[in-house]
């Protein structure tokens, strides 16, 4: 059966690093917007099925190793574009819906376009 | 573990007891239950029954910690039982007080622990249990804190927190609480924490330089170290009518610690004289472990066998609500819906804790 297409909401609805979270067809959809890209995804975490669309946004740590120094530097990025699931804070890329916690997850995405300010999830 | 053959029920349509619920009790909450000078000690100290060690438990800010959900039966009600479908939880205060160097300080707070508990979460509904608090530094004192609180009808066993205790929880000094225990028909469940860990056994963790460090190692490092005492000492031979229940280190470490006593006991039997059975059928035959939190292999279907050596019939089912690491009751019940029969399931989820806690289901 071909996706539908919901109209989910107007471009004003979900401002920059907002997100707005809808049903569709009984099922909770979360769409992002980062820098004017909208990302959809289902509010059903890998982990124990949490409503991780719900958490908190922040960045997150990475680090790198010198061998020759035996440095340790540690990195804090991405701000705003790492989604905490609010049960046990497994990490999503909100721009691509990996699992930064576990290696291999990713969290089911929906098309998502813009037309004429009506933001539009193919479903 | 057999191949499932009827289709299990949907888990909203199974009883399920949770053998680990905690509250979250504020200083200020206690001051009302506190006697002079505990009450004034209470309302004007910054520190508190329990002064937190410093950890982020947040990561940064990551996770929620929300409490809501326990402030009140009702709040209970809703965020726990109708959301995850428990029928039965089985509450206990998460006291830590088991740690502190003051000891009448820390019976001041254990009672004051236990009239709160009776007087605002157990008499509203008839399904929720609870736990008694007791703390170990003054045994005589939790021996009587037993006898006074111990026959209330919704108290279903006892609540030990075992990391910190010093000497361990098998040393003959505590036998008058497990006495007093088996003579109150109450059953011992013990909690560790990260809490507490810092202070105490090894003095290394005091060194670790992540939390995560900390937490892996607290919980099953605490239990390892108070089932081998009671093992050791023959405490489960001096109480025999006891069972013990070892709440939030997972399963995992079980197996690996009843066939390493049996080794050495065969080996050191002399060492260990009022024993009469290996140490696996002593842990079998007294002893249950919480599922919570359920461990993670990269092949799920790897904790299978572990539940399966642990035995179904030693399993309980908890959510450890509402800590950052709770379970949601999918997470053990994924596997048991695997790999278990219908009635092994439903010992998991209730008999067990049925029997455990003595509850009239
Ligand atoms: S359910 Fe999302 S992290 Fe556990």
């Amino acid at each position: 059966m071909a996706d539908e297409e919901h109209v989910v909401a107007r471009e004003s609805d979900i401002d920059d690093g907002e997100r707005l979270i809808v049903d569709i067809k009984g099922r909770d959809v979360a769409i992002f917007n980062i820098d004017g890209e909208y990302h959809a995804y289902i509010n059903w975490c890998a982990h124990q099925s949490g409503p991780c669309c719900e958490g908190r946004r922040t960045g997150t740590t990475d680090a790198s190793f010198d061998r020759e120094t035996l440095e340790q530097t540690l990195t804090y990025s991405r701000e705003g574009e790492i989604l905490n699931c609010p049960w046990h804070g497994w990490e999503y890329d909100i721009k691509t819906g990996e699992c930064l916690s576990r290696s291999g997850v990713r969290l089911p995405s929906f098309p998502v376009q813009v037309d004429e300010g009506k933001i539009i999830v193919s479903f | 573990m057999t191949e499932q053959i009827e289709r299990p029920r949907i888990i909203e349509d199974e009883t399920m007891v949770d053998a680990d619920v905690h509250l979250s009790i504020s200083d200020a909450d206690l001051i009302p239950y506190l006697d002079e000078p505990y009450k004034s000690r209470m309302k004007h100290s910054r520190l508190g029954a329990s002064p937190r060690d410093g950890w982020d438990r947040s990561v940064s800010g990551k996770i929620e910690e929300d409490t809501a959900g326990v402030q009140s039966p009702q709040a209970i009600k809703s965020a726990l039982c109708d959301e995850f479908h428990v029928d039965y939880p089985i509450i206990n205060t998460f006291g830590l007080m088991s740690r502190n160097p003051e000891v009448e300080w820390s019976v001041a707070l254990m009672r004051a622990h236990n009239d709160l508990l009776l007087d605002q979460f157990l008499d509203v509904y008839d399904e929720f249990k609870g736990l008694i608090t007791l703390t170990t530094q003054d045994p005589a004192a939790a021996a009587e804190e037993l006898d006074r609180v111990g026959s209330e009808k919704q108290i279903v066993g006892a609540y030990v927190h075992n990391t910190g205790p010093n000497p361990p929880l098998g040393d003959p000094i505590y036998d008058p609480i497990w006495a007093a225990a088996e003579d109150n028909g109450l059953n011992v469940a013990f909690h560790g924490s990260a809490n507490g860990f810092m202070y105490e056994f090894p003095r290394q963790n005091q060194s670790l330089n992540q939390f995560l460090g900390v937490h892996v190692l607290a919980h099953p490092w605490s239990h390892m170290l108070t089932l081998t005492s009671l093992i050791v000492e023959g405490v489960v031979e001096k109480f025999p009518g006891l069972e013990f229940a070892f709440l939030e280190a997972g399963l995992s470490w079980v197996p690996y610690l009843m066939f390493r006593l049996n080794k050495e006991y065969s080996i050191r039997r002399s060492e260990a004289p009022l024993l009469e059975k290996s140490p696996e059928e002593y842990i079998r035959d007294q002893m249950y472990f919480a599922s919570q939190p359920i461990e993670e292999p990269n092949e799920a279907s790897d904790l299978n066998s572990i539940i399966d050596v642990v035995g179904a019939d030693s399993v309980l089912f908890a959510t450890d609500y509402p800590h950052w690491d709770f379970d949601s009751p999918d997470a053990l019940d994924r596997h048991l819906r695997d790999a278990f029969t219908p009635e092994e399931r439903t010992q998991v989820l209730s008999g067990n804790a049925t029997e455990f806690f003595d509850l009239d289901l």
